[in-house]
């Protein structure tokens, strides 16, 4: 398990991708938005599992 | 603009995707990691390489070993990270590196990092005040450093100054160096009445109002992008401030005539050349709309107090005409000289200077000259007193004002006539008497 430190930066590198690429989806042509969609999924998955080490850090 | 050669170093898929998206049309290469990284460095030629500072799991910083090797080749080393500490931002400057964001705005970030790059990085602030902002003034330098700093930023930027100093050539030296692919859009909203203004900015439909023959396009709409240079906001409406008030926040408006929203992205660069405190006094000024345009101020100072300015300018108006040669004499009578148009008398007086028939300018030649200019852009009599003189005169009486004026005129004719007190009495109409009191009180003779 990561400690706080990492899971803060991991947070705020992913969110910050995820940020720049929804900028970005509106004007991508269809095919590339099916990319872009998967791998901003892969990113808020990455943010779901970040989120629940940092809560198994605080219950522990 | 030819194509760049761009490396982007990051570990993760969508920020690479990202990269890739916001730089289209750039020749652009990716590596995942330090190794790969490494390789291709080693390998090609870049123009400008992105390195991420945290590359794969348990990664200590190895982004910023990669950044003495892109030195190395030449390149133009730029850190985006979400973990901007001040030691990591420290050394990732003292290795080499040219530019630093976090990551988040990347379409912003990049075109700015790319407008650097293209002018050659920080090193270039010396070739805007060698051609675009003539000035060897360490204050007004250092100013408009800072400025340029802010320029890739969306905050607004409020440009104050007397006319002539230089307010809409800064404006546009910003916007040039802001990395904002639309157009500098500038508008003097003191030529237009209000409702012509209001059509103006935000543009028309077709049968608004007697005259709107066709749909127009408004500055506001122009600016998409870019920047909207708003100069003599003081001239605008009460009315007219709330319109374009809630335009800058929402970025959205109405053309006349129009049910139907149109939207913008402009940067605000604002001027004026009126105190803005006493405008809000007056009321002339909403404070709402005074807060929402000067997120950064600037005061440009007049020529007078930038007296080193002189020369450098009129050799810069020379440089696409003749070239001329001033005696000593000339140059001391131009250094004493108060250029009250500020840099727009410069350039006419060079103009004169020029379609004259000499190339030698002598001091009779050049006060020849400044006469005709100081006639041509003599302010109306309602602005015969300066802000200056008239605090000075609230503060020390006007009696006291009024000496201090005739002394400063006859101190300044006595110089122009090397020290000939007749001469002075004649030119200034004065009788003797005042001449030697003026002297005594304040030249101590």
């Amino acid at each position: 398990m990561a400690g706080t430190t990492d899971i803060y930066h991991g947070l705020e590198s992913k969110a910050a991708s995820l940020k720049s690429a929804v900028r970005l989806l509106r004007d991508c042509p269809p095919e590339e938005k099916r990319e872009m969609i998967a791998l901003m999924r892969e990113a808020a998955q990455d943010i779901q599992r970040y989120l629940a080490e940092l809560e198994k850090i605080l219950s522990a | 603009m030819n194509t760049l050669k761009i490396l982007v170093v990051d570990d993760d898929k969508l920020e690479q995707k990202v990269m890739l998206k916001s730089l289209a049309g750039q020749e652009v290469d990716v590596a995942d990691d330090y190794r790969s990284a490494l390789r291709k460095l080693n390998a090609g030629h870049y123009d400008i390489c992105f390195f991420d500072l945290l590359l794969g799991k348990n990664d200590n910083y190895s982004g910023l070993k990669l950044i003495p090797a892109a030195v190395e080749k030449g390149a133009y080393p730029v850190v985006m990270s979400s973990c901007e500490t001040e030691e990591t931002i420290n050394r990732a400057y003292a290795l080499g590196c040219r530019d630093f964001y976090v990551k988040g705005n990347e379409d912003s970030n990049i075109a700015a990092v790319i407008a650097r790059y293209l002018r050659g990085g920080a090193g270039s602030a010396q070739d805007i005040f060698s051609s675009g902002f003539i000035t060897d003034d360490p204050s007004t330098r250092s100013m408009i450093i800072e400025a340029l700093k802010y320029a890739p930023a969306a905050l607004p930027i409020l440009l104050l100054g007397p006319s002539g100093t230089g307010k809409t050539t800064l404006a546009k030296i910003i916007h040039d160096n802001s990395g904002r692919q639309g157009d500098f859009v500038a508008i003097n909203c003191s030529a237009y009445s209000e409702d012509l203004l209001e059509a103006e900015l935000f543009g028309y439909k077709k049968g608004a109002f007697t005259g709107a023959h066709d749909n127009r396009k408004g500055r506001l709409l122009q600016a998409d992008k870019g920047t909207l240079f708003l100069d003599e906001i003081g001239a605008m409406s009460q009315s007219m401030q709330t319109k374009l008030l809630k335009a800058i926040e929402e970025k959205c408006f109405y053309p006349v005539g129009s049910d139907r929203p149109e939207y913008s992205d402009f940067r605000v660069i604002s001027a004026t050349l009126e105190d803005m405190q006493q405008l809000l006094a007056q009321k002339k000024l909403r404070f709402d709309f005074f807060q929402r345009v000067h997120g950064m101020t600037i005061t440009l100072k007049p020529l007078e107090q930038r007296k080193c300015d002189v020369f450098p300018l009129i050799n810069a108006f020379c440089k696409t005409g003749k070239r001329l040669a001033f005696d000593d004499d000339a140059k001391q009578y131009l250094l004493r000289h108060n250029w009250p148009g500020n840099t727009r008398e410069v350039k006419r007086f060079v103009e004169l200077v020029s379609a004259g028939g000499e190339g030698r300018i002598t001091k009779e030649t050049a006060h020849r000259h400044i006469k005709q200019v100081v006639s041509e852009t003599q302010q109306p009599a309602g602005d015969f007193l300066t802000q200056q003189q008239y605090d000075f005169a609230l503060k020390h009486g006007l009696n006291e004002a009024l000496d201090r004026f005739a002394y400063e005129a006859i101190k300044r004719n006595l110089d122009e006539n090397k020290g000939k007190k007749v001469r002075t009495r004649g030119d200034l109409k004065i009788a003797t008497r005042l001449l030697y009191s003026m002297l005594r009180k304040y030249g101590g003779k």
